[in-house]
């Protein structure tokens, strides 16, 4: 069976043409010259893919006042004095005015005050009129001539001697076997989202914060590959408006509302045991974890008191909001719900795997050159772990910062040798073979009625199995985010049975179905290492994210980085600690300005 | 809020290649019927209401209609694009009608609730 096959030559293959991988392509033709072959392989289409593809109200990391310093300060206390990559967050914290420039230059349009500076929105952040957020975005792609290839899913890296020098995967139009190889290649394929349960079901499974094709892609290749990962032991769990998931920055800092539980209680002023964490403007992990305590003492549901904040921003709330989740302003309208009359209800959203948003995980990096501890491979955006906060205009410059280091590595080292046809051969099995698997069930008239394989497992039926499994057992919302080792225990097992046996009956009808059956092998990449991560991790240091019940306290042992290499002979994860270095002084606790 | 097409509206935008909402969705979601000549979402419920192929219609063929275990009819959120802003109008559960104008490129025009 010949399948058609498409090769590629490149310099500099980007896997992902989102946030990051945009820039990057930009900042590669600026500092690369017009020779260089960019090339973008990106699973949708360009122009409105990715995180950004609703659009964005604000970007939220700006340096308004103060220092590149004062920003590390900042992130560090906004995750409760974790350990964090002060050099990576610094080497960005110095370029994001300036790149958030650059975006202005390109028609991004920056709210302003009437004396012309940015409209602030707190102290890292900066208002904008963002709808045509990825657009502008994918502009830099364009105007860096970067070759795009559209709808292209990525199945796997390659390796020679251990260099990664490109990558395969499938056309999720043409049913090609695409083949790259590179010089240097970036995984910029966003964080991770539908690895536990969502909060709605059916024909609003999809209605969450995170965007729901972000499917832990960027993970999974790199794992595979053998770079160290890093942050698999904390996951990202927001507060979010009830029902709809949409962000809550613009009710409590664009709007001041105060969270209040079901007896008005502005808790986190008014309750002993949150007082000490500052108050409304606490660190986002302490809001998180105090809200969550409020629904499990019976004193939910929580709310977001707009009824008592600043009238006058309250009156462009919907404005506001349309720029990135129209779905609340019909939600509002739809159940006469008006936020100044009354809170609106909030409640915490299914975790995901960030690393560019306010999480730690991702691929650990050498310095701030962007390169994994496999030679050739970078990560930039959520892809680029224990950097949190980098968000939107971080990620763009993180984006630009890596494509810099990627020239200097294209330059530095000859290009890879010619790939081995053997090798491509049995990924392009691998690849295809869950539609190989259904045309065999079709042949052998191995097909139930309903149209279900005999002895298959559809895409949609496993992302199921695997959700129900991390809800229960890895800390859902359903478990209020707890886990214990008994219960990681029974993850595991069924993860793992998940991964080593029935993934070998996932089928797939067409082509669309194979991009969801590599979704979820994806996903299950990552939850081996969310499992794995979170056992070895026997403390609490992320409460609420991850609060252990048989480790709930923080203990200086763990006061560090945990990083994991995957054995593909084995399939287990050995660990290794990486110490965390502060640059900037202070009290991790505390913020500087 | 998942995108359902207006078959009398839709014309699987003849002459171009791919129709645009099939090439814009993030999620593989929309194709044309085969038996219809017409754009469908496959798979509703894995929409993320980024309404992208709504703004993209060049004949306001797609309607984005909240599932209904977060909303009941008869509310809408309909977008019409301009060249340099978006016009929202909501329809709310009693029939009353607001309208939001938000920019999307720079300029000097200011935003404004109608």
């Amino acid at each position: 069976m010949a399948r058609p096959r498409v090769y590629i030559d490149t310099d500099i293959l980007i896997i992902g043409g989102g946030t990051a991988g945009c820039l990057a392509a930009w900042e590669a033709r600026q500092v690369g010259g017009p020779r260089l072959k960019i090339t973008i392989l990106e699973r949708g289409f360009i122009r409105h893919s990715g995180c950004l593809a609703a659009g964005m109200n604000a970007l939220n990391m700006y340096l308004n006042q103060g220092t590149p310093e004062d920003y590390v300060a900042y992130v560090r206390y906004d995750m409760g004095g974790a350990p964090v990559r002060e050099d990576i967050l610094l080497s960005v914290a110095r370029e994001v005015n300036e790149t958030v420039a650059l975006m202005e230059a390109q028609g991004l349009p920056i709210k302003k005050r009437p004396d012309g500076r940015y409209l602030n929105r707190g102290k890292w952040n900066v208002e904008v009129n963002g709808s045509l957020l990825k657009p502008i975005t994918a502009g830099m792609a364009y105007q860096a001539n970067a070759e795009i290839y559209n709808r292209v899913y990525v199945t796997e890296l390659l390796q020679q001697n251990g260099r990664c020098v490109g990558a395969v995967g499938f056309g999720v139009r043409d049913g090609k076997y695409y083949i790259a190889r590179a010089k240097a290649v970036l995984i910029t394929a966003g964080g991770a989202a539908g690895l536990w349960r969502p909060r709605n079901a059916g024909d609003a499974h999809h209605r969450i914060w995170y965007y729901p094709f972000n499917c832990g892609t960027s993970y999974a290749l790199a794992k595979r590959i053998g770079a160290e990962m890093t942050g698999f032991d904390m996951r990202l769990v927001t507060l979010r408006t009830k029902d709809t998931y949409s962000p809550t920055g613009t009710l409590a800092i664009g709007v001041g509302a105060p969270m209040i539980n079901a007896l008005g209680e502005a808790f986190m002023r008014e309750r002993d045991e949150y007082l000490k964490f500052g108050g409304h403007t606490a660190p986002t992990i302490y809001r998180l974890w105090a809200a969550v305590r409020e629904i499990e003492g019976h004193r939910g549901p929580v709310y977001m008191d707009t009824t008592k904040g600043d009238p006058q921003r309250l009156a462009g709330l919907k404005a506001q909001y349309l720029d990135m989740a129209p779905i609340i302003v019909l939600y509002w309208g739809a159940h006469d719900l008006d936020p100044a009359r009354e809170p609106v209800e909030i409640d915490a959203d299914s975790p995901v795997l960030v690393g560019a948003n306010a999480g730690v995980t991702g691929i650990w990096t050498t310095g701030t050159t962007r390169m994994s501890t496999v030679p050739g491979l970078f990560a930039s955006g959520e892809a680029l772990g224990q950097a949190p906060c980098r968000f939107i205009s971080g990620s763009w410059t993180c984006g630009r910062i890596a494509a810099r280091h990627m020239v200097d590595y294209v330059g530095q080292n000859p290009g890879p040798a010619e790939l081995d046809e053997v090798e491509l051969a049995r990924l392009e099995e691998r690849t295809f073979a869950p539609l190989a698997r259904w045309e065999e069930a079709r042949a052998g008239g191995r097909i139930f009625t309903a149209g279900k394989p005999m002895e298959g497992i559809l895409p949609r039926e496993m992302e199921d199995r695997m959700q129900l499994v991390m809800e229960e057992y890895a800390g859902g919302r359903a478990r209020l985010f707890y886990v214990n080792e008994a219960h990681l225990n029974i993850a595991r097992k069924h993860i793992n049975r998940l991964r080593r046996e029935q993934v070998n009956y996932l089928m797939a009808r067409d082509m669309h179905e194979l991009q969801l059956a590599w979704d979820v092998i994806h996903r299950l990449e990552c939850c081996q290492l969310v499992i794995e991560h979170i056992l070895y991790r026997k403390e609490t240091r992320y409460p609420g994210y991850v609060s252990r019940t048989d480790y709930p306290a923080a203990n200086a042992e763990y006061d560090c980085f945990i990083n994991s290499v995957w054995n593909p002979e084995t399939d287990e994860v050995t660990f290794v600690r990486r110490p965390y270095e502060q640059i900037v002084p202070g009290d991790r606790t505390k913020e500087s300005i | 809020m998942p995108p359902y097409v207006i078959p009398e509206k839709c014309d699987a935008c003849q002459g171009e290649e791919e129709p645009l909402c099939v090439q814009v969705c993030p999620g593989d979601l929309m194709l044309v019927d085969p038996g219809t000549g017409k754009a469908v979402c496959r798979e509703p419920g894995d929409c993320w209401d980024c309404m992208i192929c709504v703004k993209s219609c060049p004949r306001q063929a797609i309607e984005t209609v909240i599932q209904y275990q977060l909303a009941p009819v008869p509310a809408k959120l309909i977008p019409t694009l301009r060249p340099d802003s978006v016009t929202w109008t909501l329809v709310d559960c009693h029939g009353h009608i607001e309208r939001y104008v938000v920019k999307t490129l720079a300029g000097e025009e200011e935003e404004e609730e109608l």
